[in-house]
């Protein structure tokens, strides 16, 4: 790729595609060690010490996700070139626990996609792993008000392609292919009957992505590899109760995302990291702690888009494994908190 | 700990900041005007393409530069430059000294908006776009490669016509630049010596506008928009009076309306033929071979992407069988089992390298297509070596007669032989490209490309070996992306470079060298 970029170069295009990214990722990573450095410093050196025998939490899940429709703007269009795309993914995450009140989240997951057959295109499918992704979550508040407890929670997040796999590859592209700044802000009234309701509101700062052609047509012609996938706003409502003894929970949620900017999918045309992105998406989930094996839980879950824009009308099913070391109880509390 | 919040919220907002202000990604060719190197004194005696000489469209003689009419133009002038607003200088810096580049890249844009291909019905038929009806849906036209390079040459070819016919004019009337005329205009570009009347830059505006506006009926409004800006630019900028504007003008209508008319009768309209005649155009083959392609889309595509572009007028070429390329091997041959595996060995040991020289010269649908992409580099070309409009619009000509060239001879070859594609012949053969709707040999990447280097090479010497390279490795590009056979690439490319040749003979003689 470089290759073709400095050919580029060479013909009298001094357009810098790696000095932007560069510096995007540097502010970043920056701005990471800043805000993880100022948190330490507000900490007492006891709770540090106590990190790490206490609150650490991995999980496995497997998800099988398809679609066979997908909206062209807002024409739900069916496409026999893809036929129904199949994407699984394998994400493997650690949670832990710094402080009380600041855990630390880092995943990586593995995704493969591929149409079924017959189809009319012949593509072939793409895997390998998808974006690495850090975040820290901070709770900022916990009080009991009424007849319940109010927990108000921020969320700064991160996450930048682990491979040099292709976006430009819709719809079997494993992501997005472009570093996502995300901040987020949580709140969650838990009465004392188990019920809770939670609401979250996430801003989605994406950066560019970069193709392998350098030129691409967004309501206009670019002369360029890069792309720029548009920043989102991300919501969600959740529902969800705790049952026999906080060792289950259900929870039924609707997510929505919309991209802040980007160009329509055109017609029968492949889709392309800038697009403008919008869905409504609704699920269920389950957890449940087995009480038998200590640390060790199952979730599982379902959810579908049901309304979008230039987006594909997913459905997708996972299950996981949690395990846990130590303190079930406190987890229990935290990861509700999600 | 409100203390702690406010400096993460500044963090956060220094971020943010540096984040937003980096979004800027290139959306045209981005050079300044600048000084020609060489005006071309003698241009105006050069062999046009559509017309004899430049003599063949009258210009009248213009108005002195003593005379009261010409003074009140230069007054208007001074006038209007006084007040210049921020979208005129704005479009005085667009359209710079060489607004062929600029034509050029809308011609691009609009191809990529319009190379879609229609999808099918719901009852799974197709509908062809119809010129017609050209709202549609589907609209018209769908520019794939054979449109767009059609498009390219009749738009560049009625520029350079334009263009020899002004060059006449001007060095017959001699009437210099109004900022020659008058010290007090500064011309907003490098100044030259070149005549204004009939202006360049007029003769464009009008040929693009109309060769454009026939070629993208639905665009018609917005090349007027933009036809009129770069007319006013042209005397904005000081280089211009209006009667020069409108002596180029009048030439831009009448070479365009010849350009025209020779792509009204050139064939094209009968190149999406009706399914019988593809049907028997397939059957010939199958009698003759003993193989034909086949669409393999759900639903299937009942007829192939113009089958009688093949048969459209050439520009350089009396008979296309006379560059007809060889057969393909026959499907039982060792050549041929041979490709087999060579295709297997790729798919199944797919690298980044060639994934990503497949991704680079794809150029499929919803770009503006290989022959789009060898106008970008010229265009590159063109500004790195400072050429004046004409010998911009000539080297344009020339490349785009010579992909249309190519195209034509590489349908012929496509449709006389209709030769399977690699996902017809391999069972469960998969592919990171789309395999397009027509046959495979030869491939049309290798035969625009090799025919648009070789012309490049003959016009830029000093490139030849790296237009050369970069024309060979769109050809195996395809390959690469497992929608074409080796021998389609290879003999593309033999064949790109034998059928420039006849369009680089044609202009070694015009008398520009």
């Amino acid at each position: 790729m470089k290759e073709y970029l400095k050919k580029n170069n060479d013909i009298g295009s001094n357009y810098s595609i790696h000095k932007k990214k560069n510096t995007f990722l540097s502010h970043i990573t920056i701005f990471i060690i800043l805000f993880t450095a100022y948190n330490l410093q507000g900490q007492t050196p006891n709770d540090a010490l106590m990190m790490p025998s206490k609150n650490i939490c991995v999980l496995l899940s497997y998800d099988h996700g398809q679609f066979d429709r997908y909206w062209e703007k807002d024409y739900l269009r069916r496409n026999e070139t893809i036929a129904t795309v199949n994407r699984e993914t394998i994400l493997p995450m650690a949670a832990i626990g710094i402080f009380d009140n600041l855990n630390l989240y880092l995943g990586l997951p593995y995704v493969k996609t591929e149409s079924s057959e017959p189809n009319g295109g012949k593509f072939i499918g793409a895997k390998g792993f998808q974006d690495f992704g850090i975040s820290l979550k901070y709770k900022a508040f916990e009080k009991t008000i009424g007849i319940g407890q109010l927990s108000l929670f921020s969320t700064i997040g991160y996450t930048t392609p682990a491979t040099n796999y292709l976006s430009d590859y819709m719809p079997y592209s494993l992501g997005f292919g472009a570093p996502e700044f995300s901040l987020r802000g949580i709140a969650q009234y838990k009465f004392k009957n188990g019920f809770y309701v939670r609401g979250m509101l996430a801003h989605l700062w994406r950066g560019y992505t970069e193709a392998e052609r350098d030129y691409y047509y967004n309501n206009g012609s670019y002369y360029s590899a890069i792309m720029d996938v548009p920043n989102a706003w991300n919501f969600e409502g959740i529902l969800g109760i705790w049952l026999l003894n906080n060792s289950m929970k259900l929870e039924l949620n609707y997510t929505g995302l919309k991209s802040t900017s980007g160009d329509d999918i055109r017609p029968y045309n492949a889709a392309q990291p800038t697009n403008k992105v919008k869905f409504d998406r609704i699920g269920a989930s389950i957890q449940y702690y087995i009480p038998a094996i200590k640390g060790l839980g199952v979730v599982g879950y379902h959810n579908r888009v049901v309304n979008g824009l230039n987006t594909a009308k997913f459905s997708n099913t996972g299950i996981g494994l949690t395990f846990q070391f130590n303190f079930i109880k406190d987890k229990n509390q935290e990861q509700d908190a999600q | 700990m409100r203390n702690k919040h406010y400096k993460i919220t500044l963090i956060i907002f220094v971020f943010l900041l540096e984040v937003s202000c980096e979004k800027e990604i290139p959306t045209k060719l981005n050079y300044e005007n600048y000084a020609y190197s060489g005006t071309d004194v003698n241009g105006g005696n050069w062999e046009p393409i559509l017309i004899d000489s430049g003599t063949d469209i009258e210009v009248s003689v213009p108005e002195s530069v003593t005379s009261e009419t010409y003074k009140s133009e230069i007054s208007a002038l001074k006038a209007s430059i006084s007040n210049l607003s921020s979208d005129q200088k704005k479009a005085i810096d667009y359209w710079t000294n060489n607004p062929v580049v600029r034509w050029n890249e809308i011609a691009l844009e609009l191809i990529a908006k319009y190379n879609l291909i229609p999808g099918p019905n719901d009852d799974d038929t197709y509908t062809l776009p119809n010129p017609n009806n050209p709202e549609g849906p589907p609209g018209f036209p769908f520019a794939h490669p054979p449109y767009a390079c059609r498009a390219l040459a009749y738009l560049s070819v009625a520029q350079y016509d334009g263009l020899v016919s002004a060059w006449h004019y001007k060095y017959e009337y001699n009437r210099s630049a109004p900022y020659q005329q008058d010290a007090s205009i500064t011309y907003a570009y490098e100044p030259n010596d070149i005549p204004s009347y009939p202006s360049d830059g007029a003769v464009l505006a009008r040929v693009s506008k109309n060769v454009l506006s026939a070629m993208f009926p639905l665009e018609n409004e917005y090349l007027q928009k933009l036809e009129d800006e770069h007319l006013e630019s042209l005397m904005l900028s000081g280089g211009n009076v209006s009667s020069d504007v409108i002596a180029g003008t009048n030439i831009g209508d009448r070479i365009s309306e010849i350009a025209l008319e020779r792509a009204a009768n050139d064939g094209m309209k009968k190149a999406q033929t009706p399914k019988a005649v593809s049907d028997s155009i397939k059957a010939a083959a199958f009698e003759r071979f003993g193989w034909q392609w086949d669409n393999l889309e759900v639903p299937v595509r009942p007829v192939g992407l113009t089958p009688l572009f093949g048969k459209v007028k050439m520009w350089s070429i009396d008979n296309v069988e006379d560059v007809r390329p060889i057969p393909p091997p026959q499907l039982d041959s060792e050549a041929y089992l041979n490709d087999v595996a060579i295709l297997k060995e790729y798919a199944d040991n797919m690298t980044e390298e060639r994934r990503s020289i497949a991704n680079f010269w794809q150029d499929g649908l919803g770009t503006y297509t290989p022959p789009g992409h060898w106008n970008r580099f010229a265009n590159q070309f063109i500004v790195e070596n400072k050429m004046n409009p004409l010998r911009s619009a000539r080297t344009m000509a020339y490349m785009n007669m010579a992909i249309m060239d190519a195209g034509i001879s590489c349908w012929d070859a496509k449709y006389y032989y209709h030769y399977p594609r690699p996902i017809q012949k391999i069972p469960g053969f998969k592919t990171i490209a789309g395999t397009p709707n027509f046959p495979s040999y030869t491939s049309g990447h290798s035969v625009f490309s090799a025919a648009a280097a070789e012309v490049l090479a003959y016009i830029f010497p000093e490139k030849a070996s790296l237009v050369r390279g970069w024309a060979e490795e769109a050809a195996i590009s395809r390959v690469y992306g497992g929608i074409h056979w080796t021998f389609d690439a290879e003999i593309g490319t033999d064949q790109g470079r034998k059928v420039a040749q006849y369009t680089i003979d044609v202009a070694k003689l015009d008398g520009a060298d």
